[in-house]
């Protein structure tokens, strides 16, 4: 029986855990390094960086 | 017999999951006594997200899906009973804690997933919609402590539901149905103490409910006889908690017999090593028993071989120590140093003490009923027993000032506290909701739901109640107040009197309230200890 679910019957169904469930390496380091945040400590959430080309683009230029 | 998912929501989402939620494993034991069928899905405990919960919604046909939990974790609840709706159409979605009794018609408004709310107490509640469905009946509103829906799309608050007498007729916890080898055993870990930290099998226990004091900030989840029901205008129900001027409680405590009995089951069960005791005062029961009740958990504990060994040899404690360490809340005028001793034989290493501020004018607002003077006493008394005390520290009380940031201060570079302390926060069921409300909702653009889904821990800073201090400035001011910057804070001081017009040596405050004496108006006693 899983052990996601724990009670006093088995379920008709069991409960499978989702394989990709682990973090990855990079949702580890950055849980990681939010913990320490501050001083030398930054770092770039890759998930939320969005490169707006023509915006960003004319930053670099001017 | 009802068949019964039980949903443990996520809380405190930041750490690690620690604490088996005592009113959802004592809530399925009594369901489970009543002969129901009952499984539990902890995801706090495991924290997958929908697919998984998918696949729990569908691992049966479930006649009721229970859920419920502090209000820090309304945020889940809401993704979950959406989502519990969406896939049990047939379900009796029950919701109850302190979520929904601090406020049941906001939640039930909010939440129009939810069948049936239970206020308050759930030990008799719960096991009677259950009977109640079984027999095919779905007539909530003649349940004491319900609130339900009616035919017109309105709401029903049935009678005030009478807290249970004799606690020690509640089962023990059913810790089995929550994943303790899995996740809660591998967090046992307490940073509160040496022995809190060397902590490998942890279990949390609440032998008590009820505090007799009235700190203003401070909710009791309707479970220790803070909760009145009230008729309002419209001879409508209104369920009201701590208002100034108008506090009660009932203090109940389970018998030192059932303590040393539950903790020696779990010992030998679960082969534990540390006990938290979750009771908001352990004081207040010691107090109330006529210093009965401590001492004599104490000398059964020693009597059942629970003491651990390196107090018993005298020794320093380390990882070859056997025997239950275990930690408390103790407050700083009913404690005394006699039964700091006693508990300190017995094995508690660390006691929690609301000490919130060592400034004289800003204790006399609260209603904690300590000084600095008596918040000092305890400390030495605690560290002289062998126990660490705790020294739990708050700014932004609506009185706060520069004169109580500067005594802060001070206290602490005395006393060798570190410590970054919470904000006053108004969380909903104190005192300070009620009086705020208005200006909490101002804060929110008038959206109780959006405070609601913000608080958190209060080290975050969410609705401010301060009458000198802004949320940038309380931010500030903590900063500084840790690394000792009195020159930094010393010039704010400078530059906010210029602002407020307020002359240098007059006192740094806009706080003009009269400060009122508090009392709790009516105490009931309703267990009394065996020893
Ligand atoms: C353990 C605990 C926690 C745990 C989480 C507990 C959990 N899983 O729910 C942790 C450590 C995470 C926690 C954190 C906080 N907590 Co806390 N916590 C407690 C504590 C010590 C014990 C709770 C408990 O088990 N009580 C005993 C059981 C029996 O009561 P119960 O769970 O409420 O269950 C009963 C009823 O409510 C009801 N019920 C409950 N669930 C359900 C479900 C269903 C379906 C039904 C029908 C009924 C029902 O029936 C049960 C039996 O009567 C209480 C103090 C206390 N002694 O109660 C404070 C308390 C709940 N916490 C409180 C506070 C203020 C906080 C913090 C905000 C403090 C902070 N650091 O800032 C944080 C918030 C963290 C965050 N970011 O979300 C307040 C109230 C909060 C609120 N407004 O709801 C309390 C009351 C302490 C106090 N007096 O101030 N807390
Ligand atoms: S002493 Fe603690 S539990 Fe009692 S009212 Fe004050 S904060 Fe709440």
């Amino acid at each position: 029986m899983s052990t996601l679910m724990k009670g006093n019957f088995t379920p008709a169904q069991a409960v499978e855990s989702a394989p990709q469930q682990a973090d990855s390496l990079e949702q580890r380091f950055e849980k990681e390094a939010l913990k320490k945040l501050g001083g030398s400590i930054a770092f770039v959430a890759k998930k939320k960086v969005l490169w707006g080309d023509e915006v960003d683009n004319q930053d670099a230029t001017e | 017999m009802a068949k019964i998912l039980f949903i443990n929501p996520v809380v405190r989402e930041e750490d690690d999951p620690r604490h088996v939620p005592y009113g959802i494993a004592l809530l399925a034991a009594i369901a489970m006594r009543e002969g129901h069928l009952v499984q539990v899905y902890d995801e706090n405990a495991w924290r997958k997200g929908p697919q998984v919960l998918h696949s729990v919604f569908n691992a049966d046909r479930w006649d009721v899906i229970a859920i419920g939990g502090i209000t820090t974790a309304y945020g889940s609840i809401k993704n979950i009973v959406r989502q519990a709706r969406r896939e049990c159409p047939q379900a009796l979605i029950v919701l109850g804690g302190g979520v929904l009794t601090s406020l049941p018609r906001e939640m039930m408004g909010f939440l129009p997933e939810v069948d049936v709310g239970v206020v308050g107490e759930g030990f008799i509640t719960f096991p009677e919609i259950l009977a109640m469905l079984d027999a095919g009946g779905r007539d909530w509103a003649s349940i004491d402590g319900t609130i339900s829906r009616t035919a017109d799309g309105g709401l029903f608050i049935s009678g005030q539901r009478a807290l249970l007498e004799d606690l020690d007729t509640l089962p023990y916890p059913a810790w089995d149905l929550f994943p303790l080898e899995e996740v809660y055993f591998p967090n046992s870990q307490v940073l509160f103490s040496e022995e809190g930290m060397l902590a490998k099998r942890r279990l949390d226990i609440n032998m008590s409910y009820g505090c007799s004091l009235v700190c203003k900030y401070c909710y009791h989840l309707g479970i220790a006889g803070d909760m009145r029901y009230e008729t309002d205008a419209n001879e409508d129900i209104q369920v009201a908690f701590d208002q100034p001027k108008n506090y009660t409680r009932s203090i109940r405590y389970h018998s030192p017999e059932y303590v040393v009995g539950l903790v020696k089951y779990a010992r030998e069960k679960y082969n534990i090593d540390f006990v938290v005791f979750l009771d908001e005062n352990l004081m207040t029961m010691d107090q109330y028993s006529k210093r009965t009740w401590m001492s004599e958990i104490c000398r059964l504990w020693v009597e059942a071989g629970l003491q651990p060994t390196c107090l018993r040899d005298g020794i320093e404690h380390d990882e070859q120590c056997t025997g239950v360490h275990w930690s408390g809340t103790s407050h700083a005028t009913l404690c005394n140093p006699e039964i700091l001793k006693t508990m300190r034989n017995a094995g508690c290493s660390h006691l929690v003490y609301g000490y919130e501020s060592f400034a004289r004018h800003v204790m006399k607002t609260i209603g904690k009923g300590a000084t600095p003077q008596t918040n000092l006493r305890s400390f030495f008394w605690t560290l002289e027993a062998g126990i660490r005390p705790i020294p739990n520290q708050i700014i932004g009380f609506p009185n706060e000032d520069f004169a109580a940031i500067y005594d802060n201060m001070e206290a602490w570079k005395k006393l060798g506290i570190v410590v970054k302390p919470f904000f006053a926060t108004p969380y909903p069921g104190s005192e300070w909701f009620t009086v705020y409300r208005n200006r909490i909702l101002e804060q929110y653009d008038g959206d109780l739901e959006s405070y609601l889904l913000d608080l958190g821990d209060a080290t975050r800073i969410t609705a401010v109640i301060s009458h000198n201090f802004n949320a940038v400035e309380l931010l500030g001011l903590r900063e500084l107040m840790l690394n000792f910057d009195y020159k930094r804070i010393r010039a704010y001081e400078q530059y906010w009197r210029n602002n407020h017009g307020i002359k240098d040596g007059a006192p740094s405050t806009l706080y003009r309230e009269p400060v009122q004496e508090v009392a709790v108006t009516k105490i009931t006693q309703q267990k009394v200890a065996t020893g």
